[in-house]
């Protein structure tokens, strides 16, 4: 069983990764770079030369290319000691055309050229486009910069190796005191006293490495985190994870004192404070707050997180869904052919052949009519707007359940078994609870892991029509947008949820029958 | 025994008449005495002895009528009445008063004043081609290639493969990527519901092969030295018509649902198509006196995509030899 459970695992892997790469085949090489701008407001104002320059600074950000410019290029060199200031102040600028460059201008032009040729990167120079002699056109500066496409190879190979950082104390560039690890009996955050065991880092990203709190799950760490693709359009410069977990809604406040004694009434939390560098001296508030350069904290909210919505909403559905279904599936099979029977076959009709849009407005429209809230407010915390959206997601699941349940125990009640036993002198009840359930709902089983799983990627429609803010419209929202990073990421959320969720599946089918073997060769 | 007797008399025929030696013919006797039976018409006399059945299949033509003659004959423009300031999204009654009694305004006015009525069977055609022609791709892709990935066992392994992978992408992204690369036309969402559509049909056929092809009359047949395409074609075909008819019935609607659901998210074609109507209506639901301009797509949307269901359903019941006694 193990050594097929591990290559079961591994073929997973494996397509996984092929999943991925064709999802970054199809958004980075099939689709056209030039739809991202379509509604950029900055790409309409700028022009000419500019405008050419936005576009490759931009497909950088979104990923497609690297895109290095010239004085990009002659800064480093600047930071290297390669060149010292003033042949960096007259190398820096370059002539309107190739032939109005000095000699000092020309030599690093070349340099320049050669370096990233030599890489395989493109070298474009465009000279400047003049209205009169002296004056550009809008946009018109003389631009120089090399780019070079991502191959998908490399591209793969930079996400998979991403998506797993182990937070160390080297990963502070600058110099700073006392790199290390220290452990103490006694969290700061909470003034100092009170016991609570803490790993603090110095030269880490996060300052907390692992921390205790009052709040699920009580012991909480930064040492490991998961990148799934920073995202762009979407939320800015943060990870798919990030945005998929962080806390909605409003501020929560509370007196926080921060490390300088200081106490204020803030949202802040300290436990998630995050090393930028110089961050200190820059800004006057984080002078007062701090004692180094770990300002950058998360707040806390007062709502779920975009996954939390969904995974509440879906979880409550499905144990409904099971609920009823699955007593209305044994139902419907014992009365055959009756008015019950009849009556559920009404409404799997119903469900299978009605588009999911419909009911689930017709749903919203019966629940409105009732007086229930028809759209999620966050900040209102009120039970009863779940309701609807549970409702409407447990109806369908319902219908599906009583399809595939009624048809198995028919299937089951035919055989020799269930007439043994009947001929033994045992009740209906008897035959239908303890015989026949046992052996229908194993494909059943089947799909429960999955059932409870795909509670955690939402519902697309669902919760587009009653407006809860869950993870189900993540990859629309990032499919409108065109913002690569998230399509990336989520694609592989749904491909590892699938995955996992087929190989449970199979686990817990041959847990609970043990007729079921996946070793077996005899096949 | 006298009273036969006394019949053959009453028949007043000679004794060679009625008995007449026959010889033992060999081809004679290969010959199995059966009732007549034909498979079809069988089919249809069990489709057509329920009495439901009859009426959906009448509502099915008038739906169809309605679909494909009805804008053949009434010519519709969606900006016919743009300019009337009056005009727009009326309700039935207040519809009717302003032009008159007439079909076309028995649902209301939409927001740039044209025809509910129209409005929705025009889009019912785009929908009905889109849906009719994206099953008979999808289905005679997937029954085909389906039956080569059954007995094949080569082919199965590199099939299963693809189907874990390709089942894996997001349905969704597969569709806006083709809809972004080409434009978002008709053709464009045949492609896109066809490109990887397929595959769950083939591999629901290729379970259904692997359960059939290794019966017994199969593995006398290839004994016998019948050729893989005739056991394909004579023995595990004719075993399969109601489970591909009952999977027709369950394929046909959900393209519909699916089209419906592609442009509530945005993603669907630009065409006027049901779906389309249900995404411009949807803020029309909630303003009193506008809900016809909604509901009215997605009860269209709706009764077609059940009477389809029901009418495959029935038919695939009734294709079934079983119910045939």
């Amino acid at each position: 069983m193990t050594k097929y459970l591990i290559k079961r695992i591994l073929h997973s892997l494996v397509s996984v990764v092929i999943v991925v790469g064709i999802v970054m085949l199809l958004i980075y090489s099939a689709l056209d770079r030039q739809l991202i701008f379509a509604m950029d407001p900055t790409y309409k104002q700028l022009g000419n030369n500019q405008k050419e320059v936005y576009m490759y600074r931009m497909w950088e950000e979104y990923g497609y290319l690297d895109y290095v410019p010239y004085a990009d290029y002659m800064n480093e060199l600047l930071k290297n000691g390669e060149i010292d200031e003033a042949t960096h102040k007259d190398a820096v600028k370059f002539g309107k055309k190739v032939e109005n460059d000095t000699e000092l201008q020309a030599q690093y032009v070349k340099q320049f050229t050669d370096h990233y040729e030599a890489q395989g990167y493109k070298v474009v120079r465009l000279p400047a486009k003049m209205q009169s002699p002296k004056k550009y056109v809008s946009g018109g500066q003389q631009q120089l910069f090399a780019y070079k496409d991502k191959p998908l190879l490399g591209r793969l190979w930079n996400y998979f190796t991403g998506i797993i950082s182990v937070d160390n104390i080297h990963y502070v560039q600058e110099d700073i005191e006392n790199r290390g690890l220290t452990f103490t009996w006694n969290d700061p955050v909470y003034g100092g006293e009170k016991f609570s065991p803490a790993i603090i880092g110095n030269g880490t990203r996060h300052k907390y490495l692992l921390y205790f709190s009052d709040s699920f799950p009580f012991i909480h760490q930064n040492l490991v985190q998961i990148n799934l693709g920073k995202s762009y359009a979407v939320n800015l410069g943060v990870d798919v994870f990030e945005t998929m977990i962080a806390p909605q809604g409003s501020y929560v406040l509370s007196s926080v004192t921060y490390p300088t004694g200081l106490t204020e009434e803030s949202a802040d939390d300290l436990h998630t404070a995050v090393y930028i560098a110089g961050s200190r001296e820059a800004s006057l508030v984080n002078k007062d707050r701090f004692l180094d350069d770990y300002t950058s904290t998360s707040t806390v909210k007062n709502a779920k997180s975009k996954v939390g919505f969904s995974f509440v909403i879906g979880i409550i559905s499905s144990i409904m869904a099971y609920a009823l279904g699955v007593p209305l599936g044994i139902m419907m099979a014992r009365k055959k052919d009756k008015l019950v029977d009849k009556l559920g076959t009404f409404y799997i009709i119903f469900i299978i052949a009605v588009p999911s849009l419909a009911y689930i407005f017709l749903f919203k429209a019966i629940g409105g009519a009732f007086g229930l809230p028809t759209t999620f407010d966050i900040d209102k915390g009120s039970w009863l707007m779940y309701i609807l959206p549970i409702v409407s997601l447990a109806l369908p699941s319902v219908a599906n359940l009583m399809k595939w349940l009624r048809r198995y125990m028919i299937d089951q009640m035919n055989s020799d078994y269930v007439k043994f036993a009947r001929s033994g002198g045992l009740s209906e009840n008897e035959i239908f609870r303890k015989h026949i359930l046992k052996n229908a709902i194993i494909p059943m089983v089947h799909g429960m892991p999955g059932t409870v799983l795909y509670s955690l990627t939402g519902a697309i429609i669902t919760e587009r029509v009653y407006v809860v803010p869950g993870a189900g419209n993540l990859l629309t929202k990032a499919i409108n947008m065109y913002d690569n990073g998230v399509i990336v990421g989520m694609t592989l959320f749904y491909a590892l949820l699938s995955i996992t969720s087929l190989i449970l599946g199979d686990i817990l089918m041959s847990l609970v029958d043990p007729r079921i073997s996946f070793t077996s060769k005899a096949r | 025994m006298n009273n036969e007797l006394m019949k053959f008399d009453e028949l007043n025929m000679s004794e060679e008449e009625l008995f007449s030696r026959v010889d033992h013919n060999d081809l004679e006797s290969e010959k199995i005495t059966a009732p007549r039976y034909s498979y079809w018409r069988s089919v249809f006399r069990v489709f057509f002895k329920k009495k439901i059945n009859i009426i959906i299949l009448s509502l099915f033509a008038l739906l169809l009528v309605f679909t494909f003659v009805y804008p053949a004959l009434v010519p519709y423009d969606q900006f016919e009445y743009l300019m009337d300031p009056t005009g727009k999204h009326l309700s039935p009654a207040a519809a009717i008063e302003k032009y008159g009694f007439n079909l076309k305004w028995i649902f209301g006015a939409g927001k740039s004043g044209e025809p509910t009525f129209d409005a929705v069977w025009n889009g019912a055609k785009i929908s009905i081609s889109m849906d009719f022609i994206c099953a008979l791709i999808n289905m005679t892709v997937g029954i085909i290639l389906g039956a080569v990935w059954g007995f094949s066992k080569k082919v199965d392994m590199v099939m299963t493969q693809v189907y874990n992978i390709i089942g894996n992408v997001p349905y969704i992204l597969f569709i806006s990527v083709l809809v972004l690369i080409f434009s978002a036309g008709f053709w464009t969402m045949v492609f896109a519901l066809t490109i990887t559509g397929w595959l769950g049909i083939a591999y629901f056929i290729r379970t259904q092969v692997i359960i059939i092809r290794d019966r017994e009359y199969n593995m006398a047949s290839r004994c016998l030295g019948t050729p893989i395409l005739r056991i394909a074609m004579k023995n595990i075909l004719p075993f399969m018509t109601s489970v591909i008819v009952t999977l027709a019935a369950t394929e046909i609607p959900s393209y519909i649902s699916y089209e419906v659901f592609l442009s509530y998210i945005g993603m669907g074609m630009a065409d006027m198509s049901l779906g389309k109507l249900i995404y411009e209506a949807e803020n029309a639901m909630l303003t009193p006196g506008w809900q016809f301009e909604f509901w009215t797509p997605v009860a269209v949307a709706s009764i077609i995509t059940v009477v389809l269901y029901v009418v495959g359903q029935n038919l695939g019941d009734a294709s079934d030899p079983r119910t045939h006694m």
